[in-house]
C-alpha cells in the first residue's frame, strides 16, 4: 500500500518541521516563583516560538530530581545551597549562574484569625501550631529556622512547628485554618486572598535570601534556554518580579 | 401438658405443612417418612421457624399468634430441643455445654446437676473434649443439656439414628422413664416404629405435611 | 542498639497508634461484618461498596476526605476545636484516624467470613437454652468466628502500620508528633539517609511478615476444620 521508505521520510520531515517551529524549555523553579514565572513565560511566548514548560516545587526536591537526571534545562532555586550542590556535581553551566532575586519572610495568619501577633515572640504564647516549609530541607524553612535561631526562639517554638513539603503547602495550611500561623515569603502572602500578614521580617534583620538561576549542562535546547534566561533578566521581567513583591538583584 | 396448635400453615419446598391439633399426652410421637415435615413442625413449636399462620399455646401460655403479629422469643419459650445432627458447642467443654442452660437461670428453676448426670450416666464424660465423644455419648449429653435448662417441653428429633441396637435400647429406657424422673413432657420424632412403640403414649402420623392418623402406637404401627 | 533512639521512638509511636486504631475499629468492624454476614436488605450493596472504598480509593484521596472532615473550618473538626479545644489535623489523632479508616475494610472482610462460617443451628440451640441475643453473640457466635476475627485484626494492624498516603495528607510528617515508620522511611529516602532507611525497612518487613503469616495460618486452620 504505502511506499514504506517514502512514508518514513515524510513522517521524519514533519517532525523536524515541528521542532524547527519552536523548542520546549523545561524550567525547574522554586514553588514561590509559580505565579510570577507563569506570567513572565506567557509574555515570552508571545514574542518567541519557544514553549516554556514548568516544574514547580521545593528547591531541594527539584535539585534531587535533576541529580537523578530529570530532563531540566533551567534551574531557578530559592537558595544558594541547592545550586551549589548541583555546581559541585558538575551539572550546571557555571557561566550562566546568576543571583537574580531576593525575598522577605513574613508571618501570616488566616484572614479570619483573631490572634494578635505583632512579633515572633507572640508566637510563643498565642499559637499552638505554626506551618513552615520543612526546615530540614526546603529553603523557606531553612531561612525561617536561621532567623528564629538568631532570635533564640527556635528551640522554644520547634514543638509547634508543622513542617510541609514546600512553601506553598505551608501557605495552604494557613489558608485552611488548621494551623494558627505560618512562615512564608512575602510574595506568597501577596497572591493569597485568604491570609493576612501579621509580621514582616525586615530585610536587614532577616536571613539573606537569594534566588540563583542557571542553565544545565545537559539542557536539550541550549539556544532556547539561553533565550529564556536573557528574557528573565530583562527590564520587563524585572518589572513583573517587583510587582509581585520580589527584590530584584539585577 | 396441653399443647394447642391451631391453623399452622408453613410453606415448605414440596408442600405446605398444615397442622391443627390439640395434644395432651406426656409422651407424644410424630411418625412419618423423611421429608414429611416432622422437623419443621418441631422447629415451629420451638420458635426456630415462623409459620405463615399459626396459633400455638403451651399450658395456656401463648407462644405464637400470627394474626396478632405475636411471637414469643425463643429464649423465653423454655422448650428443650434435641436436634438430629451434632449440636454440642464445639468450643466449650462438656461441662460448660451442660451448664449453658443453667447459667443465667434462677436456681429453683433447674434440676439437680448430679441427678441429671447420674440418670444419663454421663458423669465420667465431664472433662472430655466435645470432639472426642462417640455419637451415643454425644446424644446423651445433648439430652442432658436440654434437661438441665428445666424446659416445659422436650422436643427430640430422631435422637437415636446411627446408634447400634444395644445402645439405642439403653437410651430408650432412659428416655421412657425421663418423664417419671423429671416430670417433663416430650415430643419424639422418629421413622422407626419400634422406637415409637417403646416410648410414646400417642402417635401422630405425618405425611406430606398433614396429619393422616392419630392414635396408640401399638395399634397404628404394630 | 541497632536502631537509634529517634528510630526507636518512631517504631514505638507507630506500634502504639496502630494498636489504638485497631482497637477502635474492632467494635465497629464487628457491628458491620455481622449484618453483612447474616442478613439481606435493599441497599446492602451500598454498604458493601462503602466499606470496601478505602481499599481501592487512592490513599491520598481518602486523606483529603479526612482533611475536610476534621478541618477546623466546618465539619467535625470545627466542633471539636471550639467545644473541647481538640485538634485532629496535624496531630497524632489524625494518624489514628487515617490508620483506622484505611484498615477498616480488611477487618470487616475477614470478620464477615468468620461469621459466615458459624453454624447458625448452634445459635438457635443456644436460644432454646434461654440465652439472650447478646449472650448468644458473645458466647457462641464470636468464639466460633474468632479465627476470622483475629485474622482480620492482624491484617488491619499490618495495614495500619503500612499506612502512608492518607496519613501524610491529614497528619503531616511532624517529627516526634506524627512521624510514623512509613513517613520516616519516605523522609530518609528523600534526604538520602540510606542506612537509616534500610534499618526501618527491615523493621517494617518484620512487622508485616509476622502479622500476615499469623493471619494466613489462622485462616487456613479455620477452613480445614
Amino acid at each position: 500500500m504505502f511506499r514504506f521508505p517514502g512514508t518514513i521520510f515524510i513522517f521524519a520531515a514533519t517532525l523536524l518541521l515541528r521542532t524547527a517551529n519552536g523548542a520546549e524549555v523545561n524550567v525547574y523553579a522554586a514553588a514561590s516563583l509559580t505565579d510570577v514565572l507563569k506570567e513572565i513565560a506567557a509574555n515570552y511566548e508571545k514574542q518567541s516560538s519557544d514553549k516554556i514548560v514548568f516544574n514547580f516545587g521545593a528547591s531541594n526536591l527539584l535539585a534531587r530530581q535533576i541529580t537523578e537526571r530529570a530532563p531540566a534545562d533551567v534551574f531557578f532555586s530559592a537558595d544558594e545551597a541547592k545550586m551549589d550542590d548541583l555546581q559541585k556535581a558538575g551539572l550546571i553551566v557555571s557561566e550562566t549562574r546568576r543571583d537574580l532575586l531576593s525575598n522577605s519572610l513574613v508571618i501570616v495568619v488566616p484572614n479570619d484569625s483573631k490572634l494578635a501577633i505583632a512579633s515572633p515572640d507572640d508566637l510563643l504564647t498565642k499559637t499552638q501550631k505554626i506551618a513552615i516549609a520543612d526546615p530540614r530541607a526546603v529553603p523557606a524553612g531553612i531561612y525561617t529556622k536561621e532567623y528564629l535561631s538568631g532570635l533564640g526562639l527556635w528551640d522554644k517554638l520547634e514543638s509547634k512547628m508543622v513542617p510541609t513539603e514546600n512553601v506553598r503547602a505551608a501557605l495552604a495550611a494557613v489558608e485552611s485554618g488548621n494551623v494558627d500561623a505560618g512562615f512564608i515569603y512575602k510574595t506568597d502572602a501577596n497572591i493569597s486572598k485568604k491570609v493576612k500578614i501579621a509580621f514582616t521580617v525586615s530585610v536587614e534583620k532577616g536571613p539573606a535570601i537569594m534566588y540563583p538561576i542557571a542553565m544545565l549542562k545537559e539542557a536539550k535546547n541550549k539556544n532556547a534556554a539561553e533565550g529564556f534566561l536573557r528574557y528573565v533578566e530583562s527590564d520587563s521581567a524585572r518589572t513583573l518580579f517587583e510587582r509581585y513583591g520580589f527584590i530584584a538583584k539585577f | 401438658m396441653k399443647l394447642e396448635i391451631r391453623r399452622l400453615s408453613l410453606r415448605l419446598e414440596q408442600f405446605t405443612l398444615k397442622i391443627d391439633v390439640d395434644l395432651q399426652r406426656e409422651r407424644t410421637g410424630i411418625f412419618g417418612p423423611s421429608g414429611a415435615g416432622k422437623t419443621s413442625l418441631l422447629e415451629s413449636i420451638a420458635g426456630l421457624r415462623t409459620p405463615q399462620t399459626a396459633m400455638i399455646s403451651l399450658d395456656g401460655r401463648l407462644y405464637e399468634n400470627t394474626a396478632q403479629n405475636y411471637s414469643l422469643p425463643v429464649r423465653l419459650r423454655k422448650i428443650g430441643y434435641v436436634p438430629q445432627d451434632e449440636s454440642l458447642f464445639p468450643h466449650l467443654s462438656v461441662r460448660r455445654n451442660l451448664l449453658y442452660g443453667i447459667d443465667g437461670n434462677a436456681k429453683h428453676d433447674t434440676f439437680s446437676f448430679d441427678h441429671v448426670l447420674s440418670f444419663l450416666e454421663i458423669g465420667p464424660l465431664l472433662d472430655r473434649d466435645v470432639r472426642s465423644l462417640s455419637r451415643g455419648e454425644n446424644q446423651r449429653i445433648v439430652i442432658a443439656r436440654a434437661l438441665l435448662s428445666a424446659p416445659r417441653l422436650l422436643l427430640l428429633d430422631e435422637p437415636l439414628t446411627a446408634l447400634d441396637a444395644k445402645l439405642k435400647n439403653a437410651i430408650l429406657e432412659q428416655l421412657r422413664s425421663l418423664h417419671n424422673e423429671f416430670g417433663i413432657p416430650m415430643m419424639y420424632v422418629t421413622h422407626d416404629p419400634a422406637e415409637a412403640i417403646k416410648i410414646c403414649e400417642e402417635v401422630l402420623m405425618l405425611e406430606s405435611g398433614k396429619i393422616t392418623a392419630r392414635g396408640h402406637p401399638g395399634q397404628l404401627l404394630g | 542498639m541497632w536502631l537509634t533512639p529517634a528510630e526507636w521512638q518512631i517504631v514505638r509511636f507507630t506500634l502504639a497508634v496502630c494498636a489504638l486504631s485497631t482497637l477502635l475499629i474492632l467494635p465497629f468492624g464487628l457491628a458491620v461484618a455481622w449484618p453483612l454476614a447474616r442478613y439481606r436488605w435493599p441497599g446492602k450493596l451500598l454498604l458493601e461498596t462503602l466499606v470496601t472504598l478505602p481499599l481501592v480509593l487512592p490513599p491520598v484521596a481518602t486523606g483529603l476526605l479526612l482533611l475536610k472532615f476534621f478541618s477546623r473550618r466546618g465539619g467535625v473538626g470545627q466542633f471539636l476545636h471550639e467545644r473541647f479545644g481538640i485538634d485532629v489535623v496535624f496531630t497524632w489523632r489524625a494518624v489514628v484516624a487515617a490508620a483506622a479508616v484505611m484498615s477498616f475494610p480488611l477487618l470487616v472482610r475477614s470478620a464477615r467470613v468468620g461469621f459466615q462460617s458459624v453454624n447458625q443451628r448452634l445459635e438457635h440451640i443456644a436460644r432454646t437454652l434461654g440465652a439472650s441475643n447478646p449472650r448468644v453473640f458473645f458466647t457462641i457466635t464470636v468464639p466460633l468466628a474468632s479465627r476470622g476475627i483475629i485474622a482480620g485484626i492482624l491484617l488491619a494492624f499490618a495495614r495500619a502500620v503500612g499506612e502512608f498516603g492518607a496519613t501524610i495528607v491529614v497528619a503531616g510528617n511532624i517529627p516526634r508528633r506524627t512521624t510514623t515508620l512509613s513517613l520516616e522511611i519516605f523522609e530518609t529516602v528523600q534526604l538520602g539517609h540510606d542506612a537509616s532507611a534500610y534499618r526501618l525497612l527491615i523493621v517494617s518487613v518484620i512487622i508485616a511478615f509476622g502479622a500476615v503469616w499469623l493471619s494466613e495460618a489462622l485462616m487456613k486452620r479455620s477452613v480445614s476444620r
